[in-house]
C-alpha cells in the first residue's frame, strides 16, 4: 500500500529557463523539453510556461502534462535551489510529444539529496585503508598518473587495460566517447580495450559494414512507409517504444496508406502494413500488432534457439526459387551472388526440421517479404534485428545471413525499405584509430577473461559494469575481487605515504603479486566500487551538453541544464585530468616525447571537445559524422533544436544545418567495389562450451531487456516505479515448468550451472516454452551473466550472451517480494 | 516529486509560499463543501453502494469532479478503485475483469487491480492513482486521491 499523497506539482512560470533534452536512454531518442526556474517561484493553472490552462483538464493524447516523475527539485553549484520539469517535445519529430516509462522519469533521474538519487558520486575517491575516501581532483588524478606511468614506462601501454562505453545518450556521447578514445588511444597507446557491453573492443555489425552496407540505413519516416516489416531477434514496444509506438503504429494501423500513395511509383498497391517476428518468445510486441494490425497481418515465427541463419537462408532459397528476386538489382549492384546462392541452399522442409517452424510458416514469410504486390510491385520490406541475434549462437553469420536477404530483395536504399540493427542505446562515436598493431576482428583479445586470468596491471571500468555485462560475471567478479584486494593490501600497509610512495607500492602490487589496480568512473557506487582503488565522479545528461544520434542518425545537442553533483565532470574532462597529469609528470622528468603524447586535452568544456572530435576531426578519425561532420558547431544543432540533423550532414543553408534521411539511394555500397556483397552462411553448430551445459542441465536460457529497466539499471533500479515493479530479475517461466518443479510465481529460484548461479524470482507464463527460461538482463543484484559461458565468435568475438543452458531450482517463498511486484501476464 | 514543499501534504504544512497552491484554495473555499478534518482537503463523496458492485461486479464514477472518470472494481473481496485516465497520455483505461487489471488501448499500458494499480508493463511513469475509498454500510464513499491524475497539475483543479 503506498500511502505517499502527492497530487501536486509546480508549474514553471512564464519566461522559465526552456531547453532541448534528447532521451538519454533507447536508441530512439526522443525530444523532450526542460524548463527551469527559481524555488519559490511559480507559473498559476491558468499562466505558465507551457501555456496550458490548468484549470481544464488536458485532453487524451494531445493533451500536455507532467507526470510526477517529470518535475524535480535541484540544487545548483551557485547554493542556489531550482525546480525542474522535463517533459516529451509535441514538436519532435521522433516522439511526436509522448513519453516511454524510461524517458518520462529523465527528471526523476536529476541528483537530489533528499531522493533516491542522493548516492550519486560527488568527488573523487581513493582507497584509504577500509573503504573509498572522498579526495580531491589534484589528489586522485596525481595518484592515478603516477601508477599509470610506472606502468606504461615499464611494462608498455598495452598493460593498461579499458572497458569504456563507445555510444551516444547518457554515459556517452561525440564529446565522451572522443575524449576517452584519445586518451586511451592516442596518448597512453593501448591495445587492451573493451567495449561496455562486451568482452572486447569490436563492433557488433561487423557483416553488414564488410557487406557494404551501415546498419543504420533508413529513417524512421520510411517505416511508415513499409509494406512489410520484417523484425528478428527484437522486441521494439520494450526497446525502442516510440518507433513501434508511433511510427510502426500508424502504418500497422493503415494510417499511412496517403504518404504511402504519395511517395511510391505511379499504380503501386499501397496498404496498411504487415509485420513478421522471428523469436522464441512471445512478446508484448507481438500481441500489441495482433492488436494493431489484426491477426491475419502479423507473423510470429516461433523458432527454436540458435536457428536464425538457417530460417534466413530457406527464405533466401525460396524466393529464388520464386524468381522475387531483385535481378537487374543484383546484376549491376551486387557481387558474390552465384556463390553464395549455392553455399546457402536449404529446402522449405530441412530448415522446417532445424527451425522447428512449419514450412508453410516461412513460405507465408517469405511472400510477404518478396512476392510482387498486386499492382506488380516488389514490396517495400524494412528488415530490422537487435540483440537477439546480434548476442546469437553465431554473431556474424546471424547478421550476414540477414543481410543476404535484404540484398536479394532490394531491401535498402528503396522509400520505405532498409536493413537495420534496431539498437540498444543511441550511437556517439568518435576515435582515433587504436594504436598500431590492433589486431583484426578475428585476433582480437578478450580483455575481460584476460585480466581474470591475471593479465594487466591496470584496469578501468569507465561507465560501464562488467560484473553485470560481460561473459561469465561471477568468475569474472571473483577474479577482479582477489586481484584487488592484492592491491588493497599494499595500500593499507602504505597509509599516509606521499603519492608517489604509494603508487610504487602499487605497481608492484601489481606487477609481483598478481595485484590489478582499478579505476572506476561512474554516477553511482555499484559493485565495481567494492574492487575500485580510486573512482572518478562523472557527469550525465542534462548536467553537460552532449550530442549523439539516434537510430535514424538523428544528431542532437541535448542541452546542459542543471550542474553535476558535488565536483563531478563530464567524462571527456576526466580523460583530460588524466592525460594532462600525466604530462606534468613527464614534463617534469624532462621526457618530451612522452609529454607531447599527452598534449591537446587543454579543454575548458565539453564543447572543446566537441569542436577537437567531431567537428575537428571529419574524415581523419573514426567518426559517424564522417567527412562532413566539421560543419557541425553547437549554435548549430541548438537552431535545429530536438529535430537535429542525420548524418550524414549534406550541407548548411539558411543557418540549418541540412542531413540525409536514407543511405544508398545511389545503390553505391561501402566496399571497394561499390557494390554490395554477398556472403556465404552456413548454419552454425552449437558451441562446444554451451553444448556441454546443455547435456548437464535441463534448461535453454536465453535473456533480454525489460521496459522498465535501462542498460545496468543504474537509474532504474532507484526509480519508485520500476524498483517495486522489478525488485530483483524475474525468469518467466512455462507453466508445465513451474508445475513440474512445484515453483509458483513470486517464488525466488536459483539457476546454475558450471559457470556460476544466480537468484531470480519466477514469473510463471505462457510467454516462454517448456524447457525455455527468458531471463531479464542488467540486474547488478542478479545478474544472469553469471551462468553465460565464455564463448565468443571466433570472427567476431561477440560472446553468445543469449544462450546457455542451466537448471533450476526453487528456493523458498519471500512474501515480500512475491507480494509487491505485480505476477500477470506481461504479453 | 521528492521536494516536500511541493507536495500537497507540505502545503498544507504551510511550507510551499507556491502562487499555484495558494491559488487552487480559493476555489475550494468558495465552494463551501471543504471540511476542515477532510482527508488533505478532498471532498467526501458517495460513489455508489456495496451491494450493487456486489451484483455488478464494477462500478463506474467520477471523483474527485466530474472530469476524472473512475471505477470500482471488486477485487480479493475488497473494493478497489481507481481513475480511468492512463497516467501515460490519458486515454481511456479499460477493466479486463477476468485479469482483475487494466489496459490502455492507445499504448498498452496494464495496471493491476489487485495491487494499487502497478503497472504490469507499459509506458507509464506513475502506477494509476487509487481513489480511497471507505465503506458506510452499504455506501462507498471516495475521500481522497493517491497519485496524480493525468491531465492535471492538482488533483483538485485550481
Amino acid at each position: 500500500m503506498g500511502f505517499s499523497i502527492n497530487d501536486k506539482l509546480p508549474l514553471p512560470p512564464v519566461g522559465a529557463e526552456k531547453k532541448n533534452v534528447t532521451c538519454e536512454f533507447c536508441i530512439v531518442g526522443c525530444g523532450y523539453t526542460s524548463y527551469k526556474w527559481p524555488k519559490g517561484t511559480s507559473g498559476t493553472p491558468k499562466r505558465n510556461a507551457l501555456g496550458v490552462d490548468f484549470t481544464r483538464q488536458q485532453p487524451a493524447l494531445s493533451g500536455v502534462w507532467a507526470s510526477e516523475q517529470m518535475v524535480n527539485t535541484v540544487r545548483d553549484r551557485d547554493g542556489k535551489e531550482y525546480h525542474v520539469m522535463v517533459i516529451p517535445d509535441a514538436n519532435c519529430v521522433v516522439n511526436q510529444g509522448q513519453n516511454s516509462a524510461r524517458g518520462g522519469a529523465m527528471a526523476a533521474t536529476l541528483y537530489n539529496k533528499s531522493s533516491f538519487t542522493r548516492d550519486r558520486l560527488l568527488d573523487p575517491q581513493v582507497y584509504a585503508g577500509n573503504n573509498l575516501a572522498r579526495t580531491t581532483w589534484e589528489d586522485a588524478r596525481d595518484l592515478t598518473a603516477r601508477v599509470l606511468k610506472k606502468i606504461i614506462d615499464n611494462e608498455g601501454p598495452d598493460q593498461v587495460a579499458f572497458k569504456a562505453f563507445d555510444h551516444g545518450g547518457g554515459g556517452g556521447g561525440y564529446e565522451n566517447t572522443w575524449g576517452t578514445g584519445k586518451l586511451f588511444f592516442s596518448a597512453i597507446q593501448t591495445r587492451s580495450a573493451a567495449i561496455h557491453n562486451r568482452p572486447a573492443y569490436n563492433s557488433e555489425v561487423h557483416a553488414t559494414r564488410e557487406m557494404g552496407i551501415g546498419e543504420l540505413n533508413t529513417s524512421y519516416y520510411d517505416t511508415e512507409l513499409s509494406d512489410t516489416l520484417f523484425v528478428i531477434g527484437a522486441n521494439p514496444y520494450e526497446t525502442q517504444t516510440n518507433l513501434y509506438l508511433l511510427h510502426w503504429a500508424k502504418n500497422l494501423q493503415g494510417a499511412t496508406v496517403a504518404a504511402k500513395k504519395k511517395e511510391f511509383d505511379k499504380g503501386e498497391t499501397a496498404e496498411a502494413a504487415r509485420i513478421i517476428f522471428v523469436d522464441p518468445r512471445r512478446t508484448a510486441s507481438i500481441t500489441n500488432s495482433i492488436e494493431l494490425a489484426g491477426r491475419d497481418r502479423v507473423l510470429h515465427l516461433r523458432i527454436k534457439p540458435g536457428t536464425d541463419v538457417t530460417l534466413m537462408n530457406a527464405l533466401f532459397t525460396y524466393i529464388l526459387e520464386q524468381g522475387w528476386e531483385a535481378k537487374d538489382f543484383i546484376r549491376k549492384h551486387t557481387e558474390n551472388f552465384e556463390k553464395t546462392a549455392k553455399a546457402n541452399k536449404t529446402s522449405l522442409s530441412d530448415a522446417a526440421k532445424i527451425t522447428g517452424l512449419k514450412a508453410e510458416e516461412i513460405k507465408k514469410a517469405a511472400e510477404w517479404i518478396a512476392k510482387p504486390k498486386k499492382s506488380g510491385h516488389r514490396p517495400r520490406t524494412a528488415i530490422f534485428y537487435e540483440k537477439g541475434v546480434i548476442w546469437g549462437i553465431k554473431n556474424y553469420e546471424n547478421i550476414a545471413s540477414i543481410v543476404n536477404v535484404a540484398i536479394l530483395t532490394q531491401s535498402v536504399g528503396r522509400v520505405g525499405t532498409g536493413v537495420c540493427r534496431l539498437g540498444g542505446h543511441q550511437e556517439g562515436y568518435v576515435r582515433p584509430a587504436p594504436p598500431k598493431g590492433m589486431p583484426g576482428r578475428q585476433n582480437l583479445v578478450v580483455i575481460d577473461a584476460e585480466a581474470a586470468q591475471g593479465n594487466y596491471l591496470a584496469f578501468f571500468a569507465w561507465g560501464c559494469n562488467p560484473f553485470v555485462d560481460s561473459i561469465m560475471g561471477e568468475r569474472l567478479a571473483t577474479s577482479f575481487k582477489r586481484r584487488s584486494d592484492i592491491v588493497k593490501k599494499a595500500m593499507s600497509r602504505n597509509i599516509g605515504a606521499d603519492n608517489e610512495t604509494m603508487a610504487e607500492a602499487i605497481y608492484r602490487a601489481c606487477k609481483y603479486d598478481g595485484g590489478l589496480f582499478f579505476i572506476d568512473v561512474d554516477i553511482y557506487p555499484t559493485f565495481k566500487s567494492e574492487v575500485a582503488h580510486v573512482s572518478f565522479p562523472a557527469a550525465t545528461t542534462m548536467e553537460m551538453n552532449l550530442t549523439s544520434m539516434n537510430g535514424e542518425r538523428r544528431v542532437r545537442l541535448s542541452e546542459k541544464i542543471v550542474d553535476a553533483p558535488g565536483t563531478a565532470k563530464p567524462d571527456c574532462l576526466i580523460a583530460a585530468e588524466i592525460a594532462n597529469a600525466l604530462k606534468v609528470l613527464y614534463e617534469k622528468e624532462g621526457n618530451k616525447e612522452m609529454a607531447k603524447r599527452f598534449e591537446g586535452f587543454d579543454w575548458k568544456s565539453e564543447e572543446d571537445a566537441f569542436k577537437d572530435g567531431f567537428a575537428g576531426q571529419g574524415a581523419k578519425m573514426d567518426s559517424q559524422g564522417g567527412p562532413t561532420g566539421t560543419l557541425a558547431t553547437y549554435d548549430l544543432l541548438r537552431a535545429n533544436g530536438n529535430n537535429g540533423v542525420q548524418n550524414p550532414i549534406v550541407k548548411v543553408s539558411n543557418g540549418k544545418l541540412v542531413g540525409t534521411r536514407r543511405l544508398y539511394t545511389d545503390n553505391k555500397f561501402g566496399t571497394k567495389s561499390g557494390k554490395a556483397m554477398f556472403q556465404p552462411t552456413p548454419q552454425p553448430p552449437i558451441p562446444k562450451q554451451v553444448a556441454n551445459q546443455m547435456k548437464k542441465y535441463e534448461f535453454w536460457v536465453t535473456s533480454g531487456r525489460l521496459n522498465e529497466v535501462w542498460q545496468s539499471n543504474y537509474h532504474t533500479s532507484r526509480l519508485p516505479m520500476p524498483s517495486t515493479r522489478w525488485p530483483i530479475a524475474p525468469v518467466p517461466i512455462n507453466p508445465a515448468d513451474a508445475k513440474a518443479k512445484g515453483i509458483k510465481s513470486g517464488d525466488p529460484v536459483m539457476l546454475y550451472n558450471d559457470y556460476g548461479s544466480v537468484r531470480a524470482v519466477a514469473y510463471v507464463t505462457e510467454e516462454t516454452r517448456k524447457g525455455e527460461l527468458f531471463m531479464a538482463f542488467g540486474f547488478p543484484n542478479s545478474p544472469v551473466n553469471n551462468i553465460v559461458t565464455d564463448f565468443v565468435d571466433p570472427d567476431t568475438k561477440i560472446p553468445f550472451y543469449k544462450g546457455t543452458a542451466a537448471s533450476l531450482r526453487r528456493i523458498g517463498r519471500v512474501e515480500d517480494i512475491a507480494g509487491s511486484m505485480s505476477f500477470k501476464n506481461r504479453v | 516529486m521528492k521536494d516536500e514543499s511541493t507536495t500537497r501534504r507540505g502545503f498544507l504544512k504551510g511550507m510551499a509560499g507556491m502562487t499555484a497552491a495558494v491559488a487552487a484554495t480559493p476555489a475550494l473555499m468558495a465552494s463551501g463543501t471543504q471540511k476542515k478534518d477532510n482527508f488533505y482537503g478532498y471532498d467526501e463523496k458517495v460513489v455508489g453502494l456495496v451491494s450493487r458492485i456486489k451484483s455488478a461486479g464494477s462500478l463506474d464514477f467520477n471523483y474527485p469532479d466530474n472530469d476524472s472518470p473512475c471505477k470500482a472494481v471488486m477485487v480479493n473481496g475488497q473494493i478497489k478503485a481507481y481513475s480511468l485516465l492512463c497516467t501515460h497520455k490519458g486515454c481511456p483505461i479499460v477493466y479486463n475483469a477476468s485479469k482483475r487489471a487494466f489496459r490502455c488501448p492507445c499504448h498498452f499500458s496494464e495496471f493491476d487491480a489487485e495491487l494499487d494499480g502497478q503497472m504490469i508493463i507499459g509506458q507509464a511513469t506513475e502506477n494509476i492513482p487509487e481513489i480511497l475509498v471507505r465503506i458506510d454500510g452499504d455506501k462507498i464513499i471516495a475521500y481522497g486521491v493517491n497519485g496524480l491524475i493525468y491531465g492535471r497539475e492538482s488533483n483538485l483543479k485550481g
